[in-house]
């Protein structure tokens, strides 16, 4: 556990595309104030609304705002000294470090009506619970396409590659999974669930492919040209900017889409339970989930609200079969540090890093 | 203070409420018993299960162990979805490869117990406190081995108790609801067995409710068996009754009529004596009257005697009797009344004799036999008083040297107020058939027979129950 732990920041540390934590601040205009303090690794852009929201409901609250990256949010988690100032709750889409921290007892169990209206695979033991349901998507500059047809399919990316061989050598995107949590989860359950994982990955090995912090700096980077293909990068991103650039087409592969699920939880020694526990209602009530249906780029998990990016939606776009990735002990395997170096070991040897 | 009675029914139903109680508490003590072990069992083998597949996926190469953890080991733990899984896998000297280091350990760090772990590879549960919850842990030992080399390693799998828990609660409480339901019906059951038991008894009150007060004609209802005794000493005793109280309105009967005639007579004397002129004459009427009216004293004395007898005999408990003393007892204060008689009472025992019996009937019977012999014995003769035994039998024997009576009124001589014919002596005819009421009582015959060379011997034969002092 502690040799993960070392080595894991000693990866933090070292890594110079790690982002520090960046601190947002929803200040309360009332008097006696109360503060939440939030832990996500969602961007603040994206999750602000729900904020508002929810200090629209409750105007005494100071909302504190903590953006991590979710690996860095883990680590950050598990090394709270006694001293230092505790989250109230932690969101993150990395599912494994989630249900680690949960498992590991970091999480203050909770039920409400609110929780018990969760479906069972949404929830674990009344601690940790989801609220988006976030497709993987692979992002695609068209203009590479010429005469090809849009790939709906892994199998179908790869033909595009390979038919584009010299035009996209070093113009693929991925998330770094040393360092990025989701990165590490999708492309674990890509190892799990696909045939195609083989060959994806000697495909992107050979072409250089290009690894970035996160689904946003990805996206920016296609943005600008610098890679057209972008690989497992988040969906609810990933349609906001297709929306705003019509040349960047969003694609939930037609052989199986995976699914990652934002999980919330509160932290066990909260400093403020009862805001705590009202936030998490809130987050998952009807209320709140329309407001990420329609005010933010997250996909609720909630299937009757309605919205630019609700779930309803999102079905309604071609898909493959959505293959949650499911929130339950088989996600330790994914945060075995044994597991992990063999994986990453597969990785490095691919992509050619030194090991 | 009266206590309270005790009802059969009452009492079934409480014993059978204890019976039930005590089976089904037992029961469901077992029940839990078992749901527990059922269920730590099938968790056990699931947390096995998913050791085995860890251990299966542990390899060597080149001198360095391989962990690669299997995701199917993690969804069988996920086969109790709402639990905590933690394990680890160590190296034998206890360095960790991989997992969680703070787990507790079992007993495998003791040299002995490792060696037994790797010849049987069985697995070693245990139970432990782990992050402030029960956590079951299992440790599986397996030797590694390359061509030559091999390395021993550990892994370590626990597991909270949240779903064990549930599966033995939820077994134990479909137990509880089967015994509940068990324990309904068959109380019912037997609450209507229970009814329908005491049914006879029932009918049976309703059977001597319905009867007239005067009815003692024997019941007829139909019983079981366990209460035909109780039917039959109800029957026996109504007989009894209906005996005593028909032999009461024969007594009456025939007190009344031998009361009616003496005083009748009585009264004809005395209007005679009223108009007789000759003193001489008066005076013979006047001691008629008084003879009449003495005769009429002992008849009243004699009925209230045996009223009393038959009164003491129903009640009084025998006791022990000392048969000599008694029979001299008696012909000591007779011997007086005797002599102006003229006649001598002899009493020839010689052994000292007792019995149970009621010594105040037993003089009475005495008293009125000898009475008797020396009422019908001519002067200057000799009433002979015997008490002896014979063989198992105690005889009580009275003879007399009068006229005796023929054989025809020896049959009739004990009926109540029978007077011979030939027997011109003045009686009440009561004596003696309150002696054979006396002598039947307790059990002995009375027997007469002529005495030698003339009169009568009556013989009391009783059983020897009591002891020769």
């Amino acid at each position: 556990m502690k040799a993960l732990l070392l080595s894991l920041m000693l990866l933090v540390s070292l890594c110079p595309v790690a982002n520090a934590a960046q601190l947002n601040m929803l200040p309360s205009k009332e008097s006696n104030q109360v503060e939440l303090n939030i832990w996500g690794a969602a961007n603040f852009d994206a999750i602000e609304p729900l904020l508002k929201a929810y200090q629209a409901q409750s105007p005494d609250t100071t909302i504190v705002y903590v953006e991590h990256s979710s690996l860095e949010l883990f680590n950050r988690v598990l090394s709270i000294q006694p001293t230092d100032k505790k989250p109230d709750v932690i969101m993150s889409p990395a599912m494994d470090l989630q249900f680690k921290l949960v498992n590991d007892g970091y999480a203050m169990p909770y039920r409400s009506e609110v929780t018990d209206a969760l479906p069972q695979w949404a929830k674990w033991r009344d601690e940790a619970f989801g609220f988006t349901f976030e497709p993987i998507v692979m992002v695609i500059n068209q203009d590479i396409l010429g005469n090809l047809a849009m790939p709906e399919s892994r199998e179908a990316l790869l033909s595009l590659i390979r038919e584009r061989s010299p035009l996209v050598q070093g113009k693929v995107g991925l998330s770094d999974i040393e360092t990025v949590g989701l990165g590490y989860l999708t492309w674990f359950h890509d190892s799990q669930q696909s045939r195609t994982y083989g060959r994806l990955l000697e495909a992107f090995g050979s072409h250089h492919a290009q690894l970035y912090p996160n689904s946003s700096a990805m996206l920016q980077a296609l943005l600008r040209g610098d890679i057209f293909i972008a690989y497992n990068v988040l969906g609810s991103y990933a349609f906001e900017w297709s929306q705003n650039y019509p040349w960047i087409r969003t694609v939930m592969p037609t052989d199986y889409t995976s699914v990652v699920m934002r999980t919330a939880f509160i932290y066990h020694e909260a400093s403020n339970m009862p805001q705590a526990e009202f936030f998490l209602d809130y987050l998952l009530s009807d209320d709140g989930q329309n407001i990420l249906a329609t005010a933010s780029s997250l996909i609720p998990l909630s299937e009757s609200v309605t919205g630019t990016s609700s779930l309803s939606e999102i079905r309604r776009r071609p898909h493959g079969i959505f293959r949650p990735i499911p929130f339950g002990l088989p996600l330790l395997v994914q945060t075995d540090q044994a597991k992990r170096s063999l994986l990453l070991e597969e990785w490095r040897h691919a992509m050619r890093i030194g090991p | 203070m009266r206590t309270k009675p005790t009802s059969i029914r009452r009492q079934l139903l409480v014993m059978t409420l204890i019976v039930l109680t005590v089976i089904n508490g037992v029961a469901i003590w077992a029940a839990e018993l078992y749901a527990n072990r059922a269920a730590k069992l099938s968790y056990d083998r699931l947390i096995h299960g998913a050791a085995l597949q860890i251990v299966e996926n542990i390899n060597l190469l080149d001198r360095k162990v391989i962990v690669d953890l299997p995701v199917s080991a993690f969804e069988t733990l996920a086969l109790a979805p709402e639990d905590r899984a933690y394990y680890s896998v160590t190296s034998e000297a206890g360095s960790l490869l991989t997992g969680y280091s703070d787990l507790p350990s079992s007993t495998y760090v003791t040299a002995s117990d490792a060696k037994a772990q790797e010849n049987s590879s069985s697995p070693i549960y245990f139970d432990s406190f782990y992050r402030s919850e029960n956590v079951r842990f299992i440790t599986i030992t397996k030797r590694l081995i390359e061509s030559d080399y091999s390395e021993i390693v550990h892994v370590t799998i626990g597991q909270t108790t949240q779903a064990r828990q549930q599966l033995a609660d939820e077994m134990g409480g479909l137990v509880i609801q089967f015994l509940i339901t068990f324990f309904c019906i068959t109380l019912g059951l037997l609450m209507f067995g229970i009814w329908r038991v005491l049914r006879p008894l029932k009918s049976l009150r309703r059977a001597i409710e319905l009867r007239s007060s005067t009815e003692l004609t024997p019941l007829n209802t139909d019983v079981p068996s366990e209460i035909r005794p109780l039917v039959e000493t109800v029957n026996y005793f109504m007989s009894q009754l209906n005996i005593t109280l028909e032999r009461l309105k024969r007594f009456t009967s025939e007190a009344a009529h031998q009361l009616r005639t003496p005083l009748a007579g009585v009264n004809l004397q005395a209007q005679n004596a009223l108009i007789e002129n000759d003193a001489s004459k008066r005076q013979t009427q006047l001691q008629d009257i008084i003879n009449s009216s003495e005769l009429l004293t002992d008849t009243i004395h004699h009925l209230l005697e045996e009223a009393t007898l038959t009164h003491r005999m129903r009640s009084q408990a025998f006791g022990d009797v000392q048969l000599d003393r008694l029979t001299k007892d008696v012909c000591r204060s007779l011997v007086v009344w005797a002599l102006e008689s003229e006649v001598e009472i002899e009493y020839l025992g010689q052994s000292s004799i007792s019995c149970l019996g009621d010594d105040v009937a037993l003089t009475q019977m005495l008293r009125n036999i000898l009475e008797n012999a020396v009422k019908y014995s001519p002067k200057h003769s000799v009433v002979e008083v015997n008490l002896y035994r014979e063989k198992d039998l105690i005889c009580l024997t009275v003879a007399d040297q009068g006229n005796g009576i023929s054989d025809e009124d020896k049959q009739h001589v004990f009926e109540r107020f029978y007077r011979s014919k030939h027997n011109h002596t003045v009686g009440t005819g009561i004596g003696l058939s309150i002696a054979k009421e006396v002598a039947e009582h307790h059990g002995a015959r009375l027997i007469l027979t002529d005495n030698q060379p003339r009169g009568l011997l009556i013989k009391v034969v009783f059983e020897a129950n009591g002891e020769t002092v």
